[in-house]
C-alpha cells in the first residue's frame, strides 16, 4: 500500500490541488482527463481545487497537488502551511518542479522591470527570486511538462491507489522520438533540438511535428548540455543561452551553461 | 523441395513499370506492404499500398550526426541505403503488449493478452530488405527462437512476415557492412531478391514462398547482359565503401580494455540519449511497462524498447551498477563487438551504420573501435559467422524455460526481521517444485513490476520465498497474507552445484538477506551429510535483530555434526556473541581448505572480501560460488537488464563460479 | 601461579603468538602472568588510564562505544588470539573504548611500563613484537573500514 493508502484506510484519500504563480494550465490538465474523470472522482475525495469546484478545505490532504513556483512572501507561507497539512505532495509543470519562465527575472534585479511595466511599482512586492517548490519544502514526487502530460498523471494517480511506484521514465525524449518513428530533426534537418538533454513525458510532442525540443520537461538525469552544444547541429555557443533559457531555465544544468553563455538575452531592462 | 527451387531460381526479368504486380500478388495473400517512402526529410519504412509510394528518383547522404535525402534525374527506386528505420519496428514492435495480469474474487491470474481481435498479427511483407538488414532479422531470430526462452510474440510475427530483399547499389559513407561481413550481396534469409536495373529488376527467390509468389507472376528469364549489369551494381557497391576494417582483435581486445582512457574521452561526447540502440536492427533490450486500471485489478504488461544508455536500466535498489556515462558506453560497445560472440556465436554488429548517422553528437563506432578495440589497417576476408565459445557449448533446448506465471497460494508468511518475510506457498506445479536450490522465480502481482525472489525453501507441497521490502513492489509481496494469491514464474536460473559438494568439505558464508538463496543448500546439505566431509557455516548480519530464520539457525548451531558461527556488524549491551565482519569468523581458522568447496552469498563487496580470505585458507576461484543480483525484468535472458560483461546474470547464473566469472566479478561500473 | 611455560603455551596457542619467534615468545612470557576475569567485569573503561597489553587465550570480550542518546554500542568483540590494550604501549596510554567480559575470559597480561622499558633495550624484541602488533593493528583497520561500509543497510527508500 502507499503511504497514502495506507494513512487513509478505507475512505477515499483526500486530494487538493492549489496554485501559485503558474498559468494554471496544469491544473487543467487533471479536467482534460474527460474518460476518466468520473473513476477519479470515485477513488479520490477532491477537497479543494478552485478552478473546478466551490468546495474548499484548508486542509488537512492525503495528496496535494501543487502548481507554480514561489514569487511572494504570501506564497511561500502559504506552501509551508500546506506542507504541514499534506501526507503526499506532489509538484505539478515547469513553474513548480523547476521556476518557470518567471524564473527568467532571477539574473536580473526586478526592480528596474517593475518600474518599466507598472504606473505603482511600489504596489509590487515580490521575493527577489521566482523559484521551484523544492527549494522550500519536501516534495514526494513531481510531473514535469508544461503544461504536464495528462497520461502521466493518471499513471500517478493510479500509483497511488495501487501502491506502486509511478512509472515515470527519466530518459531522453530522443527514446519518446524513436518508438513513435518520428524523424530526428537534428540529424536530418539541421534543427536545433533539446530533446537529448530533456526529460520525456510529452510522448516527443514537438519533434513529431518537425519543430526542436525546447525543454519544456526540464532537464533529465546525465543531461550532457556541454556536448549538445559543441557537438549537435543547430546548436553552437552564439544560441547556447537562447536555447535553453526558456521553461525550465533555472534548473541545473541549463542554468549553468546559461551562467556560461553570459546570462540569458535581455537580462537587463 | 530444395531441388524445386534450384529448379525455378533460374533469376528472371521484372519490368520497373510492372512492381505493382508483384505487390498486388502479395496483397492478394493477406499481407500488409511494408517499404521505403520519403517522410518528413528521410527514408522511413511505412505501409505503402503501391510501387508509386516508393522514393523513386531519390537518394540519400548519411556521415556522422548527419542525413539528408538527395533527388537524382533518374526514377530508380531503391538507390539509397538504409533510414532510420528497420523490419525490426514490426518484427519487435517498441510496444506490444505480452500479459494480462487480474485479480478476480478467486485470486490472482495471469494470462496471455486476450481476447485478441485476430488470433495473429497482420501477415507483413517487407520490400526493400538489404542485405545487413536481412543480417540483423537472423541475428534476432537467434536471439528470440534459440534460447532457453522463447518470445511468442516475436515468433509469431516473425513466422508472417515475407522477406522481398533488395541488392544494394548506393551505400552511403556510414555503411560498412563489407567490414562486418554481411554484405553487400543478399545472400541468405529472404524469400524474393531484386536488384535494381534502369529499366526493370532481376528477380531470385530463396524460399519455397518466394517460389510461389514468382511463379504467380509468370516472368521470363533475366538475358545475360542484365546479370552482366547485376553483378557490376553489386561490385560497385562494394568498391564504394572501401577498404574493409579489420575486425580480428575486436572480440578479445575490447573486453581486455575496460580502463582503457577512450571510454572517458567517447563519454564527454556521448548524450546518453539512446538513439543508437533504438536505430540499431539487432538491439533488443526491453522493459515491462504496467498499463492498468485506476486501482489496479486488471493490468496489461506491455514490453517496451529500452536501452542499456538509460541509467536506470542497471538500477536496483541499493543503486546503480552502471552510474556513469562511460560505463554505459562501454556497456553498449563491447556488448554489441564483442560479448554478443560469447552469448549468441557472431558479432551484434551488421554495419548499417544508422548509429554513426543518427547519433546527434556525430560519435562514430568505427572511430571509437580503432581507438579502444583493436581495429587494424588490413583488409579482412569475408567473416564467417564463428562461436567464440570458451567452454563446451551446452546443450539447450529452446522454450525450456518457463514460460507464464503460474498462481500460487500463501498459506502463511513469518517476519524474519524488520522489513523481511517469508511467504509460504502451496503449489501442485510440477516445475516449482522440481526446482534447485540456488534458483529463483519472478514474483509478481497485477499492476506492479515483477520482483526476482530467491527460493529459500523447497517443501513437498510448495516453497517458501524470502521478500525483503526495497520498494513498492516488494512491500506489496511482504504484506500479503494467508489466502491471498500471487503469480509466480519460475524456477529460474543456474542454481548451486549440489553435486560438487559430494567428497569434500563444505564451507558456507552468508551475509544478511544472502541467507536466503544459501537455506535450500544447507537443506541439501544436511539431507546428504554422511556423504560430505565437514560443514562450516559462517553467517553474518547487521544487528541482531537483522538476522534471518532465527530459531532454525539456532538449533543448527546445537548440532554437532556441522560448525556454525555468527557475528554481527554491531550490537547493544544484550548481545554475547560476536560483533565484527563475518570474515573475522574464519580469517584465523585453522582449518586446510585445499579439499573444500565453497558457496558464499552477500553484498557484492563482502562476498571478495570473503573470497579473499577463502582463497588464504586454499579454496581455489573453480571452487568458490557466489550468487550475483542485478536488475531483472524478464527472468529469462531476453530483455537484457541483467547483463555483467557476457553473462546474463538471470539465465547463466544466478550463481557463479569466481573462476568463471573472472575480472567481471571486480571491474567497476560493469 | 603461572609457570613461564604455561604461559609460553598459552601465547603459543592464538594467531598473534604463533606469529612470533620462539625467541621473542619467551621473553614475553617471562614478563607475563595468566589472569583470568568473569563475566560482566568491566576490563577496562573509555578514557581511563591503560597499563596493561593483553592476549586473550579463552572467552571473548566485547569492546563497546558509549554513544550518549543510545547508549552503549558494541562495534566489535575480542576473540581468543586477538590482542587488547595496544595504547599501553602508546601515548597518551588511555583506553580508547570500554571492554567488557561476555564469556569468563582468561588472557596473558604483560605490565605497561616493563614491556616499554624492555623494548626499549631490546632492538630485536621490539622489532618482532612491534611488527606483529602492527600487522594485528592494520587487519583491524581494515576490518573496521569494511565495517563502516555497513554493507547489510538498507538503503533510503523512496517514498513509494
Amino acid at each position: 500500500m502507499s503511504p497514502t493508502a495506507r494513512r487513509s484506510g478505507r475512505r477515499r484519500p483526500r486530494v487538493g490541488v492549489v496554485k501559485f504563480a503558474s498559468c494554471d494550465g496544469c491544473q487543467l490538465t487533471l479536467l482534460d482527463l474527460e474518460d476518466d474523470l468520473l473513476a477519479i472522482a470515485e477513488r479520490f475525495d477532491i477537497v479543494e481545487f478552485p478552478e473546478a469546484t466551490s468546495r474548499r478545505s484548508a486542509g488537512p490532504f492525503d495528496v496535494l497537488l501543487v502548481e507554480g513556483s514561489i514569487s511572494t512572501e504570501e506564497q511561500l507561507e502559504e506552501l509551508l502551511r500546506l506542507r504541514r497539512e499534506s501526507t503526499t505532495l506532489v509538484t505539478i509543470g515547469a513553474c513548480a518542479t523547476a521556476g518557470g519562465i518567471q524564473a527568467l527575472r532571477n539574473w536580473s534585479e526586478h526592480g528596474p522591470w517593475a518600474a518599466t511595466v507598472y504606473p505603482r511599482p511600489e504596489l509590487i512586492e515580490s521575493l527577489a527570486m521566482a523559484t521551484p517548490v523544492a527549494d522550500h519544502v519536501t516534495v514526494d514526487a513531481e510531473l514535469r511538462g508544461c503544461p504536464i502530460d495528462p497520461q502521466q498523471l493518471l499513471e500517478l494517480l493510479t500509483a497511488l491507489v495501487v501502491g506502486r511506484r509511478p512509472q515515470l521514465p527519466d530518459e531522453s525524449v530522443c527514446a519518446e522520438c524513436k518508438r513513435r518513428g518520428a524523424t530526428c530533426v537534428v540529424v536530418s534537418q539541421g534543427t536545433a533540438c533539446l530533446g537529448p538533454v530533456t526529460r520525456t513525458g510529452c510522448g516527443a510532442l514537438c519533434p513529431v511535428y518537425g519543430r526542436g525540443c525546447y525543454g519544456c520537461f526540464g532537464p533529465r538525469n546525465d543531461a550532457n548540455v556541454v556536448s549538445l552544444i559543441a557537438n549537435t547541429a543547430g546548436l553552437d555557443d552564439s544560441v547556447a543561452s537562447t536555447r535553453l533559457a526558456g521553461f525550465t531555465a533555472w534548473a541545473e544544468p541549463f542554468r549553468s551553461v546559461i551562467d556560461d553563455h553570459g546570462g540569458p538575452p535581455g537580462a537587463k531592462p | 523441395m530444395a531441388q524445386a527451387i534450384a529448379s525455378t531460381n533460374v533469376p528472371r526479368w521484372l519490368p520497373a513499370d510492372q512492381l505493382d504486380r508483384l505487390i498486388d500478388v502479395l496483397r492478394a495473400d493477406g499481407r500488409t506492404i511494408i517499404g521505403p517512402t520519403v517522410r518528413d526529410g528521410a527514408i522511413v519504412l511505412a505501409e505503402i499500398q503501391g510501387a508509386a509510394d516508393l522514393p523513386a528518383g531519390r537518394g540519400d547522404e548519411a556521415s556522422p550526426g548527419r542525413y539528408r535525402v538527395t533527388q537524382r534525374e533518374d526514377s530508380r527506386r531503391f538507390d539509397h541505403a538504409v533510414g532510420p528505420m528497420s523490419p525490426k519496428r514490426w518484427t519487435f514492435p517498441p510496444r506490444a503488449p505480452i500479459r494480462l495480469g487480474r485479480r478476480t474474487s478467486a485470486g490472482v491470474r495471469f494470462s496471455g493478452v486476450d481476447p485478441r481481435p485476430t488470433p495473429r498479427p497482420t501477415p507483413l511483407a517487407f520490400i526493400g530488405v538489404r542485405a545487413c538488414e536481412l543480417a540483423a532479422i537472423k541475428i534476432q531470430d537467434h536471439v528470440f527462437l534459440d534460447g532457453p526462452a522463447v518470445d511468442g510474440d516475436y515468433r509469431a510475427r516473425r513466422a508472417s512476415a515475407f522477406l522481398v530483399a533488395v541488392e544494394c547499389a548506393t551505400p552511403t559513407s556510414t555503411c560498412f557492412c563489407t567490414s562486418m561481413g554481411t554484405g553487400p550481396e543478399v545472400t541468405t534469409g529472404f524469400d524474393v531478391v531484386l536488384t535494381e536495373l534502369d529499366d526493370g529488376f532481376i528477380v531470385r527467390v530463396g524460399s519455397p514462398a518466394g517460389v510461389t509468389v514468382v511463379d504467380a507472376l509468370s516472368l521470363s528469364p533475366a538475358d545475360g547482359s542484365a546479370m552482366k549489369a547485376a553483378e557490376a551494381v553489386v561490385a560497385g557497391a562494394r568498391d564504394a565503401m572501401g577498404s574493409p576494417m579489420n575486425m580480428e582483435n575486436v572480440h578479445e581486445g575490447l573486453q581486455a580494455s575496460p580502463e582503457h582512457p577512450g571510454w572517458a574521452a567517447v563519454a564527454e561526447r556521448c548524450l546518453s540519449c539512446t538513439n543508437c540502440t533504438l536505430v540499431c536492427p539487432t538491439c533488443f533490450c526491453t522493459s515491462v511497462v504496467e498499463r492498468s486500471d485506476l486501482d489496479g485489478s486488471i493490468s496489461t504488461s506491455e514490453r517496451t524498447w529500452d536501452s542499456c544508455f538509460n541509467e536506470g536500466f542497471a538500477k536496483v535498489a541499493g543503486g546503480s551498477f552502471r552510474p556513469l556515462v562511460k560505463d554505459r558506453y562501454r556497456q553498449w560497445l563491447t556488448h554489441k563487438f564483442s560479448t554478443w560472440w560469447d552469448q549468441f556465436g557472431s558479432s551484434g554488429c551488421v554495419g548499417c551504420g544508422r548509429c554513426i548517422a543518427w547519433c546527434p553528437a556525430g560519435i562514430d563506432v568505427r572511430e571509437e573501435l580503432a581507438v579502444i578495440g583493436g581495429v587494424g589497417p588490413v583488409p579482412m576476408p569475408q567473416l564467417s559467422v564463428v562461436a567464440a565459445a570458451t567452454e563446451a557449448p551446452v546443450t539447450i533446448s529452446p522454450g525450456s524455460v518457463p514460460a507464464a506465471f503460474v498462481t500460487v497460494h500463501v498459506d502463511g508468511s513469518s517476519r524474519e526481521t524488520a522489513d523481511t518475510m517469508t511467504l509460504h506457498l502451496n503449489t501442485t506445479d510440477r516445475r516449482l517444485l522440481a526446482g534447485r536450490p540456488g534458483q529463483f522465480v519472478m514474483a509478481t502481482l497485477p499492476a506492479f513490476s515483477a520482483a526476482p525472489i530467491s527460493i529459500s525453501r523447497f517443501r513437498s507441497d510448495g516453497l517458501d520465498l524470502t521478500i525483503r521490502a526495497a520498494g513498492p513492489a516488494t512491500r506489496a509481496l511482504t504484506e500479503l497474507e494467508r489466502g491471498s494469491t500471487l503469480g509466480v514464474r519460475g524456477p529460474l536460473g543456474r542454481g548451486w552445484p549440489v553435486e560438487e559438494m559430494t567428497g569434500r568439505d563444505v564451507v558456507i558464508v552468508a551475509g544478511g538477506v544472502g541467507l536466503a538463496p544459501l537455506r535450500p543448500l544447507i537443506d541439501a546439505c544436511l539431507a546428504e551429510r554422511d556423504a560430505l566431509g565437514a560443514v562450516r557455516i559462517y553467517l553474518g548480519a547487521r544487528t541482531p535483530t537483522d538476522r534471518l530464520f532465527v530459531e532454525e539457525v539456532g538449533r543448527l548451531a546445537l548440532r554437532m555434526d556441522i560448525e556454525v558461527e555468527e557475528t554481527v556488524d554491531r550490537a547493544g549491551p544484550v548481545w554475547l556473541g560476536r560483533v565484527g565482519i563475518v570474515t573475522q569468523l574464519f580469517d584465523h581458522a585453522t582449518w586446510d581448505g585445499r579439499n573444500a568447496v565453497a558457496f558464499v552469498c552477500g553484498p557484492e563487496r563482502m562476498m571478495q572480501a570473503t573470497s579473499e580470505v577463502l582463497f588464504s585458507r586454499g579454496i581455489d576461484v573453480d571452487r568458490t560460488w557466489v550468487t550475483l543480483e542485478r536488475n531483472m525484468s524478464c527472468g529469462v535472458g531476453l530483455c537484457g537488464h541483467c547483463q555483467l560483461g557476457k553473462f546474463f546474470v538471470c539465465k547463466d547464473g544466478p550463481v557463479f563460479s569466481l573462476a568463471e566469472l573472472g575480472p567481471a566479478f571486480t571491474t567497476d561500473g560493469l | 601461579m603461572s609457570t613461564r611455560s604455561t604461559v609460553d603455551n598459552a601465547l603459543a596457542s592464538g594467531w598473534f603468538g604463533a606469529g612470533l619467534t620462539d625467541a621473542a615468545r619467551a621473553h614475553l612470557a617471562d614478563m607475563a602472568h595468566l589472569t583470568s576475569y568473569p563475566i560482566g567485569e568491566v576490563v577496562i573503561r573509555e578514557g581511563q588510564a591503560i597499563d596493561s597489553l593483553a592476549v586473550v587465550v579463552e572467552g571473548r570480550l566485547a569492546l563497546r562505544l558509549n554513544v550518549p542518546g543510545r547508549g552503549a554500542v558494541t562495534v566489535l568483540t575480542i576473540e581468543p588470539g586477538d590482542v587488547i590494550g595496544w595504547s599501553a604501549l602508546i601515548p597518551p596510554h588511555r583506553a580508547t573504548s570500554t571492554i567488557v567480559v561476555l564469556e569468563p575470559t582468561s588472557v596473558v597480561e604483560l605490565e605497561g611500563a616493563a614491556l616499554r622499558a624492555r623494548l626499549d633495550e631490546d632492538p630485536i624484541l621490539a622489532a618482532a613484537v612491534l611488527w606483529r602488533l602492527l600487522d594485528a593493528v592494520a587487519r583491524r583497520l581494515s576490518a573496521t573500514r569494511t565495517q563502516l561500509l555497513d554493507l547489510f543497510a538498507q538503503p533510503d527508500r523512496e517514498p513509494w
